[in-house]
């Protein structure tokens, strides 16, 4: 009863339109006086104390439905696009107004990935020059290759060097580094840095401890992922989504590595590179996922979290953890890639 | 909230979605579990239906329920152009599942707000084809939802049937296939399976301080005779939490002792006393909002110098071979200000504890007692101290150190030391207090007083003051110059830690060397190690990774444990200043806060902090 990929991947293709951006819809609809006198009416509705109250009334219910027509309903945004906050701002005033309440998946605010792990292979053999053949290159250690290749690109060594330093600058002897400024140093690594270099060394495959203990020294976790006390992962997601753009990378995690009964991959269209793609992009939030140890085959990652203290919702807070910890979909698509082997899609 | 006490059995129920299937095919079964006895659920459904992201889709049109039973059934038959009408609705997301929300009770409830307990999503999976032929499910689809199964019970509530077996479109399109199910063992679990209706009940209100969770085992029989298959499925339960337990004392202990007296910075923890709570609720998030402390005292003098720090912990409690969870809260009693030395009194301080969600029987109120006593210190200093100095010993040098009684425990007292010279002549010496240990360290500060020929004896007495409440101690402190003056060679320099090489590291002192010679300290070779070879003006203090108080005041005197700088090579820096570890021999010239760290004898490439990572 598994519904064969390709067949998935045509209806995906089948009535998709590309989104405007939301800085763009933002313009549109500020050029209209209907939308966007309706537009300051719902954020007012939204920006008070009590939300849903103000919801509630008349004219917020009204000011949602006529926004519900207008382009702003559909819009999207990039990651790593210039105004990237602005447009995620815009995002989330018209879609925190239609999902009241705390939903446990959120629909992410980011365009679909439409590109393939093989388009990134095809790049990185040409660094590695040895074609990514995995019997040549099953002693290396790969992970030891990928902080080589970043060497090798001026781009890649520049913003390595400059999260590695901010992240291991010690401030006292209670005080590991600047939390803030090693979180923000590690987003525009992943932000500007192309992923054939930063996939490479977020997820090498590993034979031994020391390669697996290099994967997982490589966004130097004492500093970035490891704290004093490990909240609640309901709590730590809370926090999470006070942010705009933690809250978006999450959902966009959430909408690609969400495991799936129904793909032979486990991933959402079997697109493995929308999954490694926002994996990524959480490093640097109070969300940062890491590897949890060194262990070179038995892959876990987890957010620096767990579920003590969860109380009834002990259940959810398991399900969220185990969307990082057990997702299959995710494990995959690290093999994959550390293996060179992306599924055969049929045009 | 739920209207009543109502609630789900489960927060989401999934089902498949067939285009054609007939109307009438019943679809699935919700079910409501009581708060009290006298309650009758009755189902209502939303308006809509969503996508899986909570896109409005259509008005439901199609699936109805019963209001008694919580049938859910298909109204009219769903075809191929009503699942293309709603695909394209569904903006750029395949659609795949899509969910209705069902609810408790007749009271209108806003559409926007489903939430568990008195709310539930139904989710149907669409399968873009028709239902398949009997013939080619295998056992596993005739007998097990796809998504697994799993259901909630609030503790202490009348017993009720939570779900009933049967996969409804199944045996309503498939009516030859013989199903049958059966519930394994749980002789003892209070568990029920209802051999007609399939229904499965609670016998008797769970416990979750008893047990909170039961996994059931149950069987599918497919089939009869030869052709029999099994298919064996597991029916997790969560006993859910409520607040049903008030906290005590561990071991009954409701008071402990604190003494102040050497230890007297703000943030010092007293004492400390632990409160048991077998409940887990109120959780995490709004626990120190439900669960208060507050410091009762009258005296302001207490209010403004303690208060009261709660650290909740979950932990494990057994009982009858469960584990189940719990809560051990920690309440610290910490000191607000750093109290002054001559501050001396005993008090009783008492806290109350307000497990504010509990409901009784009882109270949920606990009071902690604290009985402090705040003694006073008193500075003394032994009565005589007496250090050798050597006569060749430069600016800087370290000869010894003097501290109060109890100095080393000290924290939040700051003692400052004063040296008074009995002859003016021959003050050669300085004092500094450190931090740290508040002790003072003894150093030269005029080396050609040192130098005189008359001043072989240097008399002093030592003032240690706390800078608080001005109270003094003294000691009588002599000093005997020893050795015979050598001139310098004229072409030394200021700090020994220039010198790269053994041999002229020991030709030369340099600022700090209490012998007037340099020490080499040689190092194990072993890559960047904290044990690294350099030239310093003495091996006891410098390097020692810690910059203390005569080495701060100048950068010549210890720049391995000082320097604000650069350093090159293959190194590890220090906590804000200095080298914590460094590669081969590490020399300074502390006049352009550089310092160079290189292998001894080799002339390999400097490794910088990125090539030191990489490699």
């Amino acid at each position: 009863s598994l519904a064969s990929p390709s067949s998935l991947q045509g209806s995906e293709l089948h009535g998709w339109r590309p989104p405007v951006d939301c800085v763009r819809a933002n313009e549109l609809c500020a050029a209209e006086s209907n939308c966007s006198s309706r537009y300051r009416t719902l954020r007012q509705c939204l920006a008070g104390r009590d939300r849903n109250t103000m919801l509630a009334n008349k004219e917020c219910q009204a000011a949602l439905e006529v926004l519900q027509e207008s382009p702003l309903y559909d819009c999207r945004c990039k990651r790593g696009m210039k105004k990237e906050l602005q447009c995620l701002q815009i995002y989330w005033s018209i879609h925190l107004g239609l999902t009241e309440g705390e939903e446990f998946y959120e629909a992410s605010p980011y365009e679909p990935v439409t590109s393939r792990l093989s388009d990134i292979f095809r790049l990185a053999s040409i660094f590695s020059g040895t074609g990514a053949d995995p019997v040549v290159s099953a002693k290396s250690n790969h992970c030891l290759d990928a902080a080589k290749a970043c060497n090798l690109n001026d781009n890649c060594k520049k913003l390595r060097s400059s999260y590695i330093s901010i992240c291991n600058r010690e401030i006292s002897s209670t005080e590991r580094c600047n939390r803030r400024k090693c979180h923000k140093a590690l987003r525009q690594f992943f932000d500007r840095v192309p992923s054939e270099y930063t996939y490479r060394m977020l997820f090498c495959s590993c034979q031994d401890q020391a390669c697996a203990e290099r994967r997982r020294q490589t966004i130097l976790p004492s500093c970035s992922y490891e704290d004093k006390e490990k909240p609640n992962c309901l709590d730590l997601r809370t926090l999470c989504r006070i942010d705009h753009l933690c809250r978006s990378r999450l959902a966009d995690f959430h909408a690609n590595c969400r495991a799936s009964y129904r793909t032979l991959t486990s991933c959402p269209a079997d697109n493995y590179q929308a999954c490694l793609g926002s994996y990524a992009g959480m490093i640097g939030f109070d969300m940062t996922p890491n590897y949890v140890d060194s262990n070179p085959t038995g892959i876990v990652v987890s957010p620096w979290c767990n579920c003590r203290g969860s109380g009834n919702q002990e259940e959810e807070c398991e399900k969220f953890l185990r969307d990082f910890t057990e997702n299959p979909c995710l494990r995959n698509a690290i093999q994959a890639f550390g293996n060179g082997t992306d599924v055969n899609m049929s045009p | 909230e739920a209207p009543l006490g109502l609630y789900f059995s489960r927060d989401a129920y999934w089902e498949r979605l067939y285009v054609d299937q007939p109307a009438g095919t019943p679809l699935l079964y919700v079910h409501a579990l009581r708060d009290s006895p006298e309650e009758v659920p009755s189902f209502r459904l939303g308006q809509h239906l969503y996508s899986a992201y909570r896109t409005r889709l259509h008005e439901n049109d199609w699936i109805r329920i019963h209001e008694d039973t919580g049938l859910l059934y298909l109204n009219q038959s769903l075809d191929h152009s009503s699942w293309e009408q709603l695909s394209i609705r569904n903006g750029g997301f395949p659609l795949l599942t899509i969910f209705l929300q069902v609810f408790l009770g007749s009271a209108t409830q806003r559409e926007g707000e489903c939430h568990w307990p008195g709310c539930a999503r139904v989710y149907f999976s669409f399968m873009n084809d028709s239902f398949p032929a009997c013939g080619s499910l295998k056992p596993q689809d005739l007998c097990i939802p796809e998504t697994g199964l799993s259901f909630r019970i609030r503790e202490n509530r009348p017993p009720g049937t939570f779900y009933r077996f049967q996969l409804l479109p199944v045996q309503s399109l498939c009516p030859n296939i013989s199903v049958a199910y059966r519930l394994l063992e749980g002789e003892s679990l209070p568990f029920y399976c209802d051999p007609d209706s399939l229904e499965v009940s609670t016998l008797w209100a769970l416990d979750r301080e008893l047990q909170e969770k039961y996994v059931l085992e149950a069987e599918c029989i497919v089939g009869s005779g030869d052709h029999e298959k099994k298919v064996a499925m597991s029916l997790p339960v969560t006993v859910y939490d409520e607040d049903d337990s008030a906290p005590t004392f561990p071991g009954g202990v409701d008071t402990a002792s604190a003494v102040v007296e050497f230890k007297r910075k703000e943030g010092t923890v007293l004492a400390t006393l632990h409160v048991f709570d077998a409940d887990v609720v109120p959780a995490s998030g709004e626990l120190v909002r439900r669960y208060t402390s507050t410091l009762l005292s009258g005296d302001s003098w207490a209010q403004q110098n303690f208060r009261v720090e709660h650290s909740p912990n979950e932990t494990l409690a057994q009982v009858n071979n469960n584990s189940v969870r719990a809560t051990m809260h920690d309440y610290k009693l910490v000191l607000n200000r750093s109290l002054p030395i001559s501050e001396s009194r005993v008090l009783q301080l008492m806290v109350l504890v307000n497990d504010s969600d509990f409901q009784g029987p009882g109270t949920g109120v606990l009071f902690l007692h604290f009985n402090v006593s705040v003694l006073p210190v008193t500075l003394n200093l032994p009565s005589d101290y007496s250090f050798p100095v050597n006569r060749r010993a430069h600016r800087y040098a370290q000869i010894g150190k003097v501290c109060v009684e109890n100095g080393q425990e000290f924290s939040g007292i700051s003692i400052q030391y004063k040296l008074q010279p009995s002859s003016t002549n021959c003050s050669a010496l300085g004092v500094v207090t450190s931090a740290e240990d508040t002790s003072g360290t003894l150093f030269v500060n005029d080396t050609e007083a040192l130098q005189r020929p008359e001043c072989t004896e240097l008399q002093y007495t030592v003032v240690a003051t706390d800078r608080q409440t001005r109270q003094q101690a003294q000691a009588s402190l002599l000093v005997t110059v020893e050795g015979t003056f050598v001139a310098e060679e004229v072409d030394c320099p200021k700090s020994c830690a220039v010198n790269k090489r053994r041999p002229e590291c020991e030709e030369c002192g340099g600022l700090g060397s209490p012998t007037g010679r340099c020490e080499w300290r040689q190092g194990d070779g072993k890559g960047i190690t904290r044990n690294f070879s350099t030239c310093t003006p003495n091996t006891r203090t410098c390097p020692d990774g810690h910059c203390d108080a005569v080495e701060s005041r100048d950068s010549n005197i210890c720049p391995q444990d000082c320097l604000r700088g650069s350093i090159v090579g293959g190194h590890e820096p220090g906590e804000r200043r200095g080298i914590k570890a460094g590669y081969g021999t590490c020399y300074c010239f502390p006049d352009e806060k550089k310092c160079f760290c290189e292998p001894e004898d080799s002339q390999g490439p400097l490794c910088d902090e990125l090539c030191r990572t990489v490699i």
